[in-house]
């Protein structure tokens, strides 16, 4: 049977179709957790970001439970970015801030809180910076040092310095040897940053 | 969807660096099966580099399309793999059946390395990365092409040094692979020195 | 085939794997894969655990086939079958351990095109029963996953003081400059062409000698 020539096609078709119905039927499976690991991903950032349990390690189901609860969806006021109320009134706004890093894509949050200037915290969710380099900008150490920095709403929002400098307000220390990640990440920042002060009105006013 | 202008800088942009500061040999592995085989001779570095430049473009390109018109479409993200593997596998294929009809020459001096550019981890790993990279079709065209020319740049310098290192004396277990890669590593090291020649 | 030459093919074929007709450094394939994850242990881990799942598996399932294959087709169903087990790796890595998917990112889907896996199924699999193959397949994979892990260890304890993470008594402290070279590309080069030279020549001195041929 194996020299008739239909056989070749036949065989193909047979097995293409039953491993292809093997896939299909994992993707589908799967197709649901993969969708909610990347908006958990999404979701933490926004919780740590906006500093809403500090202190604490919360597991998945807590984050999603109190994104669930306590994050809004942007509006056309809130200019795209995520916010939480108290009160009725605005408490803080989180800002996805996404751009390219040394290596790839570097995606993140950052929480600011009602008077637009003063950043509640930073975190990201995607980088594939250099490990023990530009990775370490996803370390707290470095991303404590933004929790209560005031941005600039004159020229960059934000400025990552050489470590060692002084520093003056809205400045911050670049990872010790991580000249190009930091550089990248100043510039995506801000480019977001700086947009989203822009449509909130908050742009140009006094330091 | 930014412009037609900001895509073109940004597919130059991500051109050069494909080529220069994020070579995809020599700073992200891909395509060292053939590299470390084939790069004895500088003749044979250049065939097989630009066999490899033109079949990156094009199957980019190809998997472009069939990616976000119609995998995403249809919701099977994950068959990419087995579907871009498919495109290349008949695209050299179908190059390979054109050259030898339309030019004997060519396929004389080409034919014997299109089999070798299937598995080229390298075009496949183009294509996904291009996919994780979120590239438009405009900054595919220069990712693909950098991507194509690095690869060529990397194997073409590596065959030179590698052909006048012919006549030097390499210790035994050095020889073949070792030495191959201690150039690969002292090259890779020289191309870090090209970071920050585009700070966009 | 008298048990015992079962058992004598089999040691052969784990020999030859691990040791005589290792996949770095004598066949010298498949290395662009793995080479990038090996700056940290655990993701080199994770991607020889796939590498060996689906070289063991890809070479069982062609050698299962073997004899309804047609010769013209066999690359195809080859390519087919290997994808298949890479696509489930893929796919449950991103569902069931999503940061590990974020940091492997492109280069699980580019154990289809690692030579290692298309070579054995061809060269071993289409044309040995199944047992032989998933052993041979198996074997091969893991004397690629033990050179690459002696790449990943030394780069992640001079690169970053840490193995799996945790910090290392001697290379976390004060007193070892961490080499920034090992985290980098040109540092898994340099590993490998060292790890290359210290295998080759003990091969060529063991070969001379005779005691392993």
């Amino acid at each position: 049977m194996k020299d008739k020539p239909w056989y070749p096609v036949l065989y193909m078709f047979i097995v293409t179709a039953a491993f292809s119905s093997v896939v299909i039927g994992v993707g589908a499976v799967t197709h649901d957790r993969v969708l909610a690991n990347e908006r958990l991903a999404f979701e933490k950032s926004v919780v740590y970001a906006l500093a809403l349990a500090p202190g604490r390690r919360l597991g998945n189901s807590e984050i999603h439970e109190m994104f669930a609860r306590r994050v809004k969806e942007p509006t056309n006021a809130t200019a795209g970015a995520y916010y939480i109320e108290e009160g009725g009134q605005i408490a803080a706004y989180a800002i996805p801030i996404e751009g390219r890093g040394f290596w790839d894509q570097i995606k993140g949050v950052v929480g600011v809180g009602a008077d637009m200037r003063t950043v509640t915290g930073i975190y990201f969710y995607q980088q594939h910076e250099t490990p023990g380099l530009g990775a370490e900008i996803t370390r707290h150490e470095f991303r404590d040092q933004f929790t209560g920095l005031r941005l600039s709403t004159i020229g960059k929002a934000v400025n990552i310095r050489r470590p060692g400098t002084t520093l003056g307000p809205g400045e911050v220390h670049a990872v010790t040897g991580a000249t190009q990640t930091s550089t990248r990440l100043e510039l995506l920042m801000n480019e977001d940053l700086e947009d989203w002060q822009q449509r909130m009105g908050v742009r140009g006013g006094e330091q | 969807m930014e412009g037609i202008a900001a895509q073109s800088w940004q597919a130059f942009v991500v051109c050069i660096s494909a080529v220069f500061t994020q070579n995809v040999l020599l700073s992200y592995f891909l395509g060292m099966c053939s590299f470390l085989a084939v790069s004895r001779q500088v003749k044979a570095a250049m065939g097989l580099g630009a066999a490899v430049t033109f079949v990156m473009v094009s199957t980019c390109l190809l998997n472009w399309i069939i990616y976000y018109h119609v995998l995403v479409p249809m919701g099977l993200e994950y068959f990419r793999l087995i579907i871009f593997i498919i495109v290349i596998a008949a695209f050299v294929q179908f190059v390979e059946m054109v050259i030898e009809r339309y030019s004997p020459v060519l396929y004389q001096t080409l034919g014997i390395f299109l089999p070798l550019i299937t598995v080229n981890c390298a075009i496949l790993g183009a294509g996904l990365f291009m996919l994780i990279r979120q590239y438009s079709f405009i900054v595919t065209i220069g990712y693909s092409l950098g991507s194509g020319l690095g690869w060529w740049l990397a194997i073409l310098a590596m065959a030179g040094i590698r052909q006048k290192l012919a006549v030097s004396r390499i210790p035994a277990g050095l020889q073949g692979p070792g030495i191959a890669l201690l150039i690969a590593g002292m090259m890779a090291l020289g191309f870090i020195g090209f970071t920050g020649v585009l700070a966009g | 085939m008298s048990p015992r030459t079962k058992q004598n093919r089999s040691m052969k074929l784990i020999q030859d794997g691990l040791w005589r007709n290792n996949p770095i450094f004598v066949q010298v394939l498949g290395i662009c894969s793995t080479l990038a994850v090996t700056n940290l242990v655990l993701n080199t881990v994770v991607m020889c655990v796939a590498l060996v799942w689906t070289v063991a598996m890809s070479s069982l399932t062609v050698s299962l086939l073997r004899n309804y294959t047609p010769r013209n087709v066999r690359m195809m169903v080859e390519t087919l079958i290997i994808a298949f087990y890479v696509i489930l790796v893929d796919q449950g890595l991103k569902a069931y351990w999503p940061e590990m998917s974020e940091n492997l990112g492109a280069y699980v889907g580019l154990i289809i095109t690692n030579c290692i896996v298309m070579g054995r199924t061809e060269a071993y699999g289409m044309n040995n029963p199944p047992a032989g193959a998933f052993i041979d397949g198996a074997f091969n994979a893991l004397g690629y996953s033990f050179v690459l892990l002696i790449i990943a260890i030394v780069r992640e304890a001079l690169g970053m003081g840490t193995l799996l993470g945790y910090q290392l008594p001697f290379f976390s402290s004060q007193y070892w400059d961490k080499w920034i070279i090992m985290v980098m590309p040109p540092g898994a080069f340099f590993m490998l062409a060292m790890v290359t030279w210290m295998f080759k020549s003990m091969q060529i001195r063991l070969g001379s000698q005779g005691v392993k041929k």
